[in-house]
């Protein structure tokens, strides 16, 4: 007599009326339900809104470059060794390497950043010491003065060029070409600025001095063998693994390493920092996937319960339906339904509160283009709470329609 | 009268409760056939069964053994949605405690099982309407039970229990709580639906609702203990 759609509409009204009647009530059960929505929706949107932007601006950086890099084993650091890679090492692969478009060597003058002075203003700012092939290696170009020059090398130059936070750091005039600037103790005369780059991962990306690499190696003394890293770009249309084997032949050569002891050097390329922040995303949404299916959960059995209350609250009310001639059906319906609409109301408001969220949160952070709310995310959402509606209201429901109609009615 | 007219036959209905270990009988042994059209007054006192037997008869309650055949077909027989259906369609129940919805008002509750046969809201409406008006409560279709007199509430639960137009109407002292000119008024419209063709069984404790039916059974104990006909001119001196 009935089909399933007209319980499903009556039921619905049904459902509605009581959740209207206890609205306190049904708004605690579904918190349960909001704040795991919330968070997985602020979680994705703040995950994928960081990783587009670091996609396009690893992208933005060139994703040819390639970086050599000493690395040291921890059983090594342990016995206090650390490799290292030297001018050397890059003067044997720079000749003998082919299929290299520009090769550069470049020092960072001092770990921790070092001290550098104009006027009353001094900063902490990464300096590197490098060639003149380090401007194409990297692509970072002057908006006033010029780059580093091999002349300046050749001739170890007191000249260094900056980045444009540097420069308004150390609240230089807006054309410093000429100024002359402290590093250590000692005066290097400005000969550029470099094109601003913004934020990466929120660090700033043009606070930096660069001075020629043969100046620094001088100033450093006795630390010339300090470690370098070689940064490269491989010739259009060269095999990029067929690179990697040269230089990985000749470095094992001169480091004397022998048939099985690990490579003391690593190769690093844009798609291989694409790669590992992917990893790094993929962790964390991992981890917050787990915390909010774990708050699901918990939200999707508050639904249980307070369903199971309905229930043994309604008995009474039940059992006159079913005298009325409600079936089981029926009656295990009406209350999928209320447990449904329950958690798919839970659901809509996470949704809402969890965007705002992300938006609030992208407006914190600066370097952050906007939170990005992936359909696959609402979709799952929403999949996740209709779920949780139906497992968790089922157990109820079912109960409500097993009930016999005398003893629900004699239910005080 | 023909064997086919007996819409409710009852053989060996007995109901039985385990108090404490013990085996208590609310009804032994009931053997009963209820004519179509009949007109039926249950007597007895307080205690002996009446409102058991009508939740059986309106196949609310289960016998604990014995057959009941409502329209010959073996009630025991039914799954719960056959007997939701039967709820619905064919016995119209008033209780003795009204059972009223008290989240729902006055219509809501008439309209309540129109709610389980596919009819538009507006059919609803206009079918529990009628039944109010029927009972005198036409003006009381927006209030809560809460709001509405003893006698009000029993006229809702007589409104919900016609509005389905059922074959059988099963009343467990459906005038309990009336004064005696409103119980005139409801007897009238019971007298109405029985010439309508209704079959008609009242729970009371009143002679004079048992002396206007045409056939009284009085249970003593859970049994049968007097079934007569009240004869036509005594029912035609009562009427009014
Ligand atoms: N669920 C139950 N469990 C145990 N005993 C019950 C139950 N329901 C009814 N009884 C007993 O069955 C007997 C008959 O009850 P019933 O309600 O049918 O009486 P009644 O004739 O309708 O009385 P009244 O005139 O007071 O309404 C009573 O003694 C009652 O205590
Ligand atoms: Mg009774």
């Amino acid at each position: 007599m009935f089909s399933g759609l007209h319980a499903a509409i009556e039921g619905t009204r049904a459902a509605l009326a009581s959740i209207r009647a206890h609205a306190m009530r049904s708004a605690l059960t579904t918190l349960g339900i909001v704040i795991g929505v919330a968070a997985v929706i602020t979680v994705v949107a703040v995950m994928e809104g960081l990783s587009s932007s670091i996609d396009a601006q690893l992208d933005d950086l060139g994703s040819d470059m390639v970086t050599l890099r000493a690395t040291t084993s921890q059983e090594q650091a342990m016995l206090g060794f650390s490799n290292k890679l030297s001018y050397d090492d890059f003067l044997v692969l720079k000749a003998k390497v082919k299929d290299v478009e520009d090769m550069s060597a470049s020092m960072q003058a001092f770990s921790f950043g070092s001290t550098v002075s104009y006027g009353r203003e001094t900063i902490q700012t990464q300096v590197i010491g490098t060639d003149s092939g380090y401007q194409k290696v990297i692509k970072v170009f002057p908006q006033q003065g010029r780059f580093i020059r091999s002349t300046d090398d050749d001739r170890r130059r007191r000249v260094v060029f900056i980045g444009e936070s540097a420069r308004k750091k150390l609240k230089l005039p807006d054309n410093p070409i000429g100024e002359f600037i402290s590093l250590s103790g000692e005066w290097f005369r400005i000969i550029g600025v470099a094109e601003e780059r913004g934020s990466l991962f929120g660090f700033d990306q043009d606070n930096y001095i660069i001075a020629p690499f043969s100046t620094m190696a001088s100033l450093a003394g006795a630390r010339v063998t300090e470690n370098i890293d070689i940064l490269f770009r491989p010739a259009a249309g060269a095999d990029l693994d067929n690179v990697q084997t040269q230089i990985r032949q000749i470095l094992r050569k001169r480091h004397h390493l022998s048939g099985d002891d690990k490579d003391d050097f690593e190769f690093i390329t844009a798609k291989k920092t694409k790669e590992s922040f992917a990893k790094v995303t993929t962790s964390v949404t991992l981890v917050a996937g787990g915390v909010v299916g774990i708050s699901l959960l918990v939200g999707g059995i508050g639904v249980m319960n307070i369903m199971l209350v309905s229930v043994t609250e309604r008995t009474r009310e039940i059992g006159i339906n079913k005298a009325l001639g409600a079936t089981p059906n029926f009656i295990m319906l009406q209350f999928l339904v209320e447990a449904l609409v329950l958690s798919l109301f839970g659901g809509i408001i996470g949704l809402l509160l969890g965007w705002g969220l992300a938006v609030f949160i992208s407006m914190l952070m600066p370097s952050m283009p906007g939170a990005l709310v992936p359909g696959w995310a609402i979709a799952l959402s929403f999949g996740f709470t209709t779920a949780i509606g139906v497992i968790f209201g089922l157990m109820p429901a079912v109960k409500a329609a097993k009930l016999n109609p005398i003893d629900a009615l004699r239910y005080e | 009268m023909t064997y086919d007219d007996q819409v409710i036959k009852l053989s060996n209905i007995s109901k039985r409760y385990e108090m404490g270990g013990e085996q208590f009988y609310a009804l032994r042994d009931i053997n009963l056939h209820i004519t179509r059209n009949d007109y039926v007054a249950i007597i007895g006192p307080s205690g002996s069964g009446k409102s058991t037997l009508m939740n059986i008869l309106g196949c609310l309650d289960i016998p604990s053994s014995g057959e009941y055949l409502l329209d010959d077909q073996p009630v025991a027989s039914m799954d719960e949605a056959e007997l939701a259906k039967i709820r619905n369609q064919s016995v119209g129940f008033i209780f003795q405690s009204f059972n009223l919805l008290p989240r729902a008002t006055v219509l809501a509750n008439v309209m309540q099982p129109l709610v389980y046969r596919m009819l538009p809201t507006s059919e609803r409406q206009n079918m529990a309407k009628q039944a109010l008006q029927r009972v005198g409560l036409a003006d009381k279709l927006g209030h809560f039970p809460n709001q509405l007199s003893g006698g009000q509430r029993q006229r809702v639960a007589i409104a919900r229990a016609l509005v389905t137009k059922p074959a059988i109407l099963l009343g467990d002292e459906p005038t309990g709580n009336l004064d005696s000119k409103t119980t005139q008024d409801i007897m009238k419209l019971f007298d109405e639906l029985h010439r309508e063709g209704h079959t008609i069984v009242l729970v009371t404790h009143e002679q004079e609702i048992a002396d206007h039916c045409q056939r009284v059974i009085r249970l003593v104990d859970g049994k049968v203990a007097k079934d007569s006909r009240n004869d036509a001119a005594q029912r035609e001196r009562l009427h009014v």
